[in-house]
């Protein structure tokens, strides 16, 4: 293929990636993951203050990939972004309940699994993994003891048995284990 | 934000000096991927995330230091930009020469053949922009030197 017509070739597929983008979703995607500081961007694009549907961003995210990237990251941490998170669709659902597992998924729309578990952390509250329920049994003393704990401290259930976790670990010299927490 | 860098590192080798501790080595930053493409302003439709990737020899200390002064403008270092695969022939442009710190920038052409090689889907939309708009030969001859697929981007 002469450079010419490699050009020739690629102009007629341009011309329907610029029809999509000139439609008022992907502006209003694009306007606002830049006003969130989520995308920096050559282009200027008015920011877009309102909950954005899901299903336009995945719209969005063929023309512009990295929204795809950065998208299951922020359905787990920013869901306050969309109108709602509710439904998503299989392949999305599937990369999300890996993420709330803090787990590596399969590459989404073909972006490497990795890269879009790399966001999970560095969107919405920095450093922040999703916690994960876990259930265990209590006989009625330790249940007690746990309310009267957290009735004196001012904390949570959850947090009284975080804070006993961390000062075992210290007792116990698990520094590695102690640090994560 | 380079230059402030660079006096950072300036005042520590200062601080160094004057206490009889080991200066700090002076250090080169290369701009690679999106980065770099939207430091050579070039007339493509370019977007990125907040990721900045580099491939850069500094010591521990400069690199924090270049990511508090990145966060101040709200970037952050790719913690994996140094895993980028980048051709051999690549050529760096000086952008920035300090006393400490050289800022180089990428050949925009070396990073696009990264990426037409390396993660052509995410950047599909991309490399059929620069196609349309007429590629370099510099483009061609390392398209030729790495066998990359022009196809999937017509």
């Amino acid at each position: 293929m002469t450079p010419e017509e490699l050009r020739e070739r690629a102009r007629r597929k341009l011309g329907g990636i610029r029809r999509r983008a000139r439609d008022p979703r992907f502006s209003k995607v694009m306007g606002r993951f830049a006003r969130e500081g989520l995308l920096v961007t050559n282009q200027s694009y008015r920011a877009h203050k309102n909950a954005l549907e899901v299903s336009d961003v995945l719209w969005a995210g063929e023309l512009e990939p990295r929204l795809l990237e950065l998208l299951p990251a922020l359905v787990v941490k920013r869901p306050s972004m969309f109108a709602s998170t509710a439904n998503l669709p299989a392949e999305l659902a599937e990369v999300v309940a890996h993420l709330r597992r803090d787990e590596i998924p399969r590459d989404f729309r073909g972006i490497p699994g990795r890269a879009v578990h790399g966001w999970l952390r560095r969107v919405g509250q920095r450093g922040k993994a999703p916690s994960r329920l876990k259930a265990f049994r209590f006989k009625p003393a330790e249940r007690e003891l746990l309310a009267e704990l957290s009735k004196k401290l001012g904390v949570s259930e959850t947090e009284v048995i975080r804070r006993g976790l961390r000062a075992l670990s210290s007792a116990t010299l698990l520094s590695k284990s102690a640090a994560r927490l | 934000m380079i230059q402030r860098l660079d006096d950072w590192v300036l005042e520590q080798t200062l601080l160094a000096r004057a206490d009889g501790l080991p200066a700090l080595k002076p250090c080169s930053i290369r701009l690679l991927g999106q980065t770099a493409l939207l430091e050579a302003e070039l007339p493509l439709t370019l977007a990125a995330t907040k990721d900045v990737d580099v491939r850069a020899d500094y010591q521990d200390s400069v690199r924090r230091e270049f990511e508090r002064l990145l966060a101040l403008e709200g970037r952050e270092l790719d913690p994996l930009g140094h895993e980028i695969w980048m051709p051999v022939e690549t050529r760096y442009s000086e952008l920035y020469a300090g006393k400490f710190v050289r800022l180089l920038l990428a050949e925009p052409e070396a990073v696009l053949v990264s990426k037409a090689l390396k993660a052509p889907r995410k950047n599909g939309p991309l490399l059929t922009e620069y196609l349309a708009r007429g590629a370099s030969e510099r483009f061609l001859e390392l398209v030729s030197a790495y066998a990359v697929d022009l196809e999937q981007f017509l």
